[in-house]
């Protein structure tokens, strides 16, 4: 039974909120065992659904929820650590809204009608705004605040552009269910004029969500000041989901012969988001609010590979999964670096490979992934997506795109080196140096989830296996895209 | 003459509108919003030709989380924290009515060019919808004061409700519950934040939240 796999972090979320902190923090990672055990079961035997007019299996479900399920056991046992380190006062509220958080994404991925779609993806804001509230400061509030202002507003776009689907099926005589998978095999007859404002719509909607400039504004202040494990989530898979809104959305759009439209969307989305990244990751200063910029520039990516079509929507998918991988290592090993030096600038790091030798082999691993070096498989991604861009003419947009690369290295390795080998400044602001490593201790909860990761990614590179690899071809055939 | 009492009807949204664009207190505006919520939750009634035992049902409960549940959080939200009552406006008061006139005036040229059969018999009911989405993106963006701008948003999805009313292929009421759901949980965590920030900043205007920038 399908709903199952979301249906548990539900009751188990709900049960976290009143049980004793030791109990809720096991539970959490019972949890996500229970759920990668269900969500591989999913993949085994893809069952049809109970409701099945509002949810369905579909191959590009399959792939996110594949990575939320695993990322999820990852971040919860890391969590453990991390709450033991902390102690927060509210910490049942911060468990119990993890598990929400996890329900929420897990029916994005399983929803098939179009309207539920937008239920769940509404729902993940209102899950996960108490976890960037957690810290209770000034700063995490106004943080909450925007996110869930932007974002509420975004999303109310998108239900507009949801309306504007029903409108488009009125007009054309279409009676199928309002559901992707009844919609896709019918598209040729839906109004285009409708369907084209709903994709924009959608598109504007859900690339709130997702981070697409220009409507990134909030994601850069919800990562840095949420909790580590929660920014890990937010930025590994939460963004992922809003891109699922989108493709879903794209599937029709191609279905209706109108991928030339769509993809010139998603390309300047793409390339604007790239861009902004550019700019903004010179001048960081602060080391999270640097990798969520780094997210904005990996959720362009993914948009302008699935604009481009054909090897960019493969490249597009393999980029959106060891995106997830790296960037969540990365957030989470952000958390060791901030619990070590107690300080989000940059400029008050430094010698962290002499400090935290682990958390600093799993920092410069993921900053060397995500930066696209040749054995991780980001750069997979990436060629394929610069490959397909020559082939179909979009020449502007590859050189752009390799420009905006180049300058997001330079001004990522510049702070990454500072972080890793710079001498800390002593303006007097930040804790003397010697303070430093006596309160933080590199425990192995601390460190090898995000080894594990990094190792599955380094994996996924030289070995696909054969369900996996039939699937992502599933998944970018519908929107035109394959190997070719 | 149903017809007639939906347009009536449709010209008290517009008539709110105006009013929100014109209150300066806070206590007002939750009221005119209040009186929105209502007027736009009943339209149904008088659109749809006969309506199923369901459709009554969800009707009712739009009408009591629209109409009384939202605006009354809001009051006890702005009631326990004794908020500054201006809603600080950014665009001023006099302008802001013009441009809503503007704004509605556009929406009703715009909706005679849009070719939509369902609704046709009513003259007002897309450009009420337009209205409604604009003017509330207009709150948002015109006013510092946060809970207007929570207001803004309320009426931003009382526009798009209106317009999901007008279509008839419409989703099961189940999934139109669902967003109704949605929104209103949206809006009791607005809410809540709205008390943090009057604790944390002894203030709801949002130019004191302007610590995060690059």
């Amino acid at each position: 039974m399908v709903e199952l796999v979301f249906v548990t972090p539900f009751v188990t979320g709900l049960l976290a909120f009143v049980l004793p902190k030791t109990l809720s923090r096991q539970l959490l990672v019972f949890t996500g065992a229970v759920h990668l055990v269900l969500s591989l079961l999913l993949w085994k035997n893809s069952p049809r659904a109970f409701f099945a007019e509002y949810f369905a299996v579909t191959p590009e479900g399959l792939l996110s929820l594949l990575v939320i399920s695993l990322l999820f056991f990852l971040i919860s046992i890391y969590t453990i650590g991390y709450l033991k380190a902390h102690q927060l006062k509210s910490e049942n509220i911060f468990t119990g809204f993890m598990l929400l958080f996890l329900s929420t994404m897990t029916m994005v991925t399983l929803s098939d009608h179009i309207m539920v779609l937008w239920i769940a993806i509404e729902a993940t804001t209102l899950a996960s705004a108490p976890l960037i509230y957690t810290h209770r400061s000034g700063a995490s509030l106004e943080a909450t605040w925007k996110y869930v202002l932007i974002c509420s507003v975004g999303i109310a776009m998108a239900l507009l552009g949801s309306l504007f689907l029903t409108l488009s099926m009125e007009l054309g005589g279409v009676t199928a269910a309002l559901s992707f998978s009844a919609l896709s095999p019918v598209a040729g007859q839906l109004d285009p004029a409708w369907l084209k404002a709903g994709f924009i719509f959608i598109v504007v909607g859900y690339g709130t969500k997702m981070g697409l400039a220009p409507m990134h504004t909030w994601l850069p202040d919800a990562h840095s000041e949420a909790p580590s494990p929660a920014s890990a989530l937010l930025s590994g898979v939460l963004l992922n989901c809003a891109y699922l809104g989108i493709f879903k959305t794209n599937k029709i759009m191609v279905a209706a012969g109108l991928s030339d439209f769509s993809g010139t969307i998603l390309i300047v989305f793409g390339l604007l988001s790239i861009v902004a990244a550019a700019t903004y990751i010179l001048k960081q200063t602060e080391y999270k609010r640097m990798l969520a910029y780094s997210s904005i520039e990996n959720m362009g990516i993914i948009a302008l590979g699935t604009g481009i079509g054909g090897l960019g929507v493969y490249g597009a998918v393999i980029c959106m999964i060891h995106h997830s991988l790296i960037k969540s290592s990365l957030f989470l090993s952000s958390g060791n670096i901030l619990m070590g030096y107690k300080d989000r600038l940059i400029a008050n790091t430094g010698q962290m490979a002499k400090k935290m030798p682990k958390t600093f082999v799993a920092f410069f691993a993921g900053f060397a992934g995500i930066s696209g070096f040749p054995p991780f498989g980001i750069f997979i991604g990436e060629l394929f997506i610069i490959m397909a861009a020559f082939k179909t003419g979009h020449y502007l947009a590859a050189v752009i795109f390799i420009f905006s690369l180049c300058v997001i290295f330079a001004g990522f390795a510049r702070q990454v080196m500072a972080i890793c080998f710079g001498t800390p400044a002593d303006t007097g602001d930040g804790p003397s140096s010697d303070l430093k490593d006596e309160t933080f201790k590199e425990t192995p909860g601390l460190v090898w989830p995000q080894y594990v990761l990094l190792l599955t990614s380094l994996i996924l590179c030289f070995f696909i296996p054969d369900a996996l690899y039939q699937t992502i071809v599933d998944a970018v055939h519908a929107i035109g895209g394959g190997l070719q | 003459m149903t017809l007639y009492t939906v347009d009536t009807l449709l010209s008290l949204v517009l008539l709110s509108v105006l009013f929100a664009f014109g209150s300066s207190r806070v206590p007002a505006l939750i009221k005119v919003m209040a009186f929105q919520g209502i007027v736009v939750s009943i339209i149904p009634f008088f659109i749809t030709p006969d309506m199923g035992t369901g459709a009554v049902i969800f009707t009712l409960a739009t009408l009591v989380i629209r109409g009384v549940i939202i605006p009354l959080s809001l009051h006890l939200a702005i009631k326990k924290v004794a908020v500054q009552r201006d809603v600080a406006p950014i665009v001023g008061y006099h302008a802001s009515l013009f441009c809503g006139l503007a704004l509605i005036v556009a929406a009703a040229v715009i909706s005679r060019y849009l070719n939509i059969p369902s609704i046709s018999d009513s003259a007002l009911l897309f450009p009420a919808a337009i209205s409604l989405l604009v003017t509330g993106m207009f709150l948002l963006m015109a006013r510092r004061n946060a809970i207007a701008m929570v207001i803004g948003y309320i009426m931003l999805e009382n526009g798009i409700y209106l317009t999901g009313t007008t279509f008839s292929t419409q989703a099961r009421h189940i999934v139109e519950f669902g967003i109704l759901l949605d929104v209103l949980a949206g809006v009791m965590i607005m809410a809540i934040i709205l008390q943090n920030i009057k604790q944390t900043f002894d203030d709801v205007d949002t130019s004191l939240l302007r610590t995060l920038k690059e």
